[in-house]
Formats: C-alpha cells, sequence, structure tokens
C-alpha cells in the first residue's frame, strides 16, 4: 500500500504485461493493459494523469509503482477534505477503483452528492 | 528478450481513452470469457509456470503483438504453449477435432467448476529460501545491470544501464528469467527507485520517480 498525501501522489502500472491485484479489483480494465497507458505512465505520468482529469502541480512528486514482479501495489488516496468526522463506511463510498490505481483522487463529498 | 512487450517509454501508441469506472464490462465479447476460461482451465493442467505463459505471449513479432488485443495475445501464447508441450498437435488445431483422447494423467487434472474460484484469484508461491544473504540493503547506489537476454526477463529495457537506489528488500522471490525455462530457483528481490531526469532525460517529467521491482541478477553496485 502505498499513501497519497499532499506532498506525493502515487501511479500504478505493469509496463511488461498486466500485473494487478486481481484478488481484490478482479480482473484489470482494459485500459490498464493497453499499451498506451503500459508505455506512457513511467514516462509521462502527469500527462497520463492531465488525461485522467487529475492534474498534479509541479511540486507534488509523482511517483510510480512498475509491477515488475509478483508485489501488487494499491494506492492509498489522500484524505478527502471536510470528511474529518466521516466514519469508516461513509470514507468507504468515496474511495474507487481508479483511486487505488493512482488515476483519480478519491471523490469528494460534493460529488457524492451530485 | 527485447519484444514487443517491453513498453515502458515507447511512443506513438495513441491516447487511453479509458472506459470511465463501472461502466466497463468485464469482457468485451464472448470469445474473450472463452480465452480467459481456457488459459486458466490449461494452465491448472501444470504444464507450465506463470513465466512460461508470460514468455510465450511475449515471443510472437512486435507489430503482432502490439496489433492484438490483450486477449488476443492471450491466445497466441496459449495456442504456442499447448503445442510446444505436446498437449495439442498443429493438425489438431488446424481441424479443430481431437485426434484422440487426452492420457489419464491428463483427465485427472481436469479443472472443476467447485475449483474455479480457487484458481483464478491464487497464484502460486513466490517466496523461496534464502540461500545467501542479500547483495544490497536499503539506501545503496545501484545501475540496472546492461543485460539484454533473449530469453524472458523482468528488467525492463529502461532500467538497463540507470542508476537507483535501492528503496527494499523483500527476502528472494522466484527468480522468473530462470522459471520461464522450468527452473525454481530464487534470487533477493528488491524495489529500486530511479529518478525520472535519470530514465528519461533531464527535461522529464520534472518531480516524478518509477520505483521497480528487480532482482538481484538485475542489479550492480554504482
Amino acid at each position: 500500500m502505498v499513501e497519497n498525501t499532499p506532498q506525493v501522489h502515487n501511479l500504478v502500472v505493469c509496463t511488461l504485461c498486466s500485473c494487478y491485484p486481481w484478488p481484490v479489483f478482479g480482473l484489470p480494465p482494459v485500459w490498464y493493459k493497453s499499451a498506451p497507458y503500459r508505455s506512457r505512465a513511467v514516462a509521462d505520468p502527469r500527462g497520463i494523469l492531465k488525461e485522467f482529469g487529475t492534474p498534479v502541480p509541479d511540486d507534488v512528486e509523482v511517483r510510480v509503482w512498475d509491477s515488475t514482479a509478483e508485489l501488487r501495489y494499491l494506492v492509498l488516496p489522500e484524505w478527502p477534505a471536510g470528511t474529518d468526522d466521516w466514519t469508516e463506511e461513509q470514507l468507504a463510498g468515496l474511495v474507487t477503483r481508479n483511486s487505488m490505481i493512482g488515476v483519480e483522487k478519491a471523490r469528494s463529498p460534493q460529488e457524492t452528492q451530485q | 528478450m527485447n519484444g514487443g512487450h517491453d513498453l515502458g517509454g515507447m511512443h506513438g501508441l495513441g491516447p487511453i481513452n479509458a472506459e470511465p469506472e463501472g461502466q466497463e464490462p468485464v469482457f468485451h465479447a464472448d470469445w474473450e470469457r472463452r480465452v480467459f476460461a481456457l488459459v486458466r482451465a490449461a494452465g491448472a493442467l501444470g504444464r507450465w509456470t506463470g513465466d512460461m505463459s508470460r514468455f510465450a505471449r511475449e515471443r510472437q513479432h512486435p507489430a503482432d503483438y502490439l496489433g492484438h488485443s490483450y486477449y488476443e495475445n492471450w491466445l497466441a501464447g496459449l495456442l504456442k504453449l499447448l503445442v510446444e508441450k505436446g498437449l495439442v498437435t498443429a493438425d489438431e488445431l488446424a481441424t479443430g477435432r481431437a485426434a484422440g483422447p487426452a492420457n489419464a494423467e491428463l483427465r485427472r487434472r481436469v479443472l472443476h467448476a467447485q475449483d474455479v474460484p480457487n484458481v483464478v484469484v491464487q497464484g502460486s508461491p513466490v517466496e523461496m529460501p534464502a540461500e545467501k544473504p542479500p547483495r544490497f540493503r536499503p539506501g545503496d547506489r545501484v545501475r540496472g545491470v546492461n543485460r539484454h537476454p533473449t530469453g524472458h526477463t523482468r528488467e525492463p529495457r529502461y532500467v538497463r544501464g540507470r542508476l537507483g537506489i535501492i528503496q527494499a528488500h523483500h527476502g528472494v522471490h522466484l527468480f522468473p528469467d530462470l522459471s520461464a525455462e522450468g527452473v525454481r530457483v530464487g534470487r533477493h528481490l528488491y524495489t529500486v527507485r530511479f529518478e525520472a531526469a535519470e530514465l528519461w532525460g533531464e527535461n522529464s517529467n520534472c518531480n516524478s520517480t518509477v520505483y521497480v521491482d528487480l532482482w538481484e541478477d538485475y542489479l550492480e553496485p554504482a
């Protein structure tokens, strides 16, 4: 588990094939296994993140995890603002699969109301 | 091998065009579901390792590998292994008919419906006993060995010759280069941190790093 903070944003890829935490997430989405994602995630992570609507400021370090062995990586998304008093169950509703691959952030309370 | 699968840093492969989360079917066609099932069922016959499976997919013409969809690559790898391991003949593949019954040993390994959930989510164990102490410790400076084996390897091209720092040591894991040849030996495994500028040049993505899991044979002191 790699943790996102105000200083660090993590992103997971498998450049050589499609390694992915199956027991937790099920089968990976097509884009995760695709050549465009696999080729660019390590060399142009900020470009990828922008494509997913997740621009990351230059002063935030982007860490890319290339799953080349049998270790599997999950991203712990940054704690969404305005949810300090939320229960675990309420918070779980904000955590998407994409946010745990690292291409998006956890949803905000405002997004869930829409 | 320096095949079409080793994609890190390649250009020109287009936009990602991700389907929105929650609106993605698991399979996009019935044949994909069937290939998935065939690969898992054939894997249960115990004739090859996961690394042999990966290597079989990699051993395609790069134009084929890149032109294929994901499950087309799975099928290409499966057909190669079925023939190479003598489970199916080229004639049987061409006609779509078995020339005769499978032998009893194979029939005993048929994957039954009740065993499917375990087979689908469980990998085979990869942690192995240590035969010698690790060569590197967290914080050590290392370089990806500039090696270009024609067999299977999990050292991506983009780290070869590049400087990194050992981030973590994970004990001894099954060594894929030899596992792909059917030899079960372990090697120390590390996570290595590389600066983007070291991998991609000074003008590359600023303030980013790449963490890669690399076996000891892929690393040298720097």
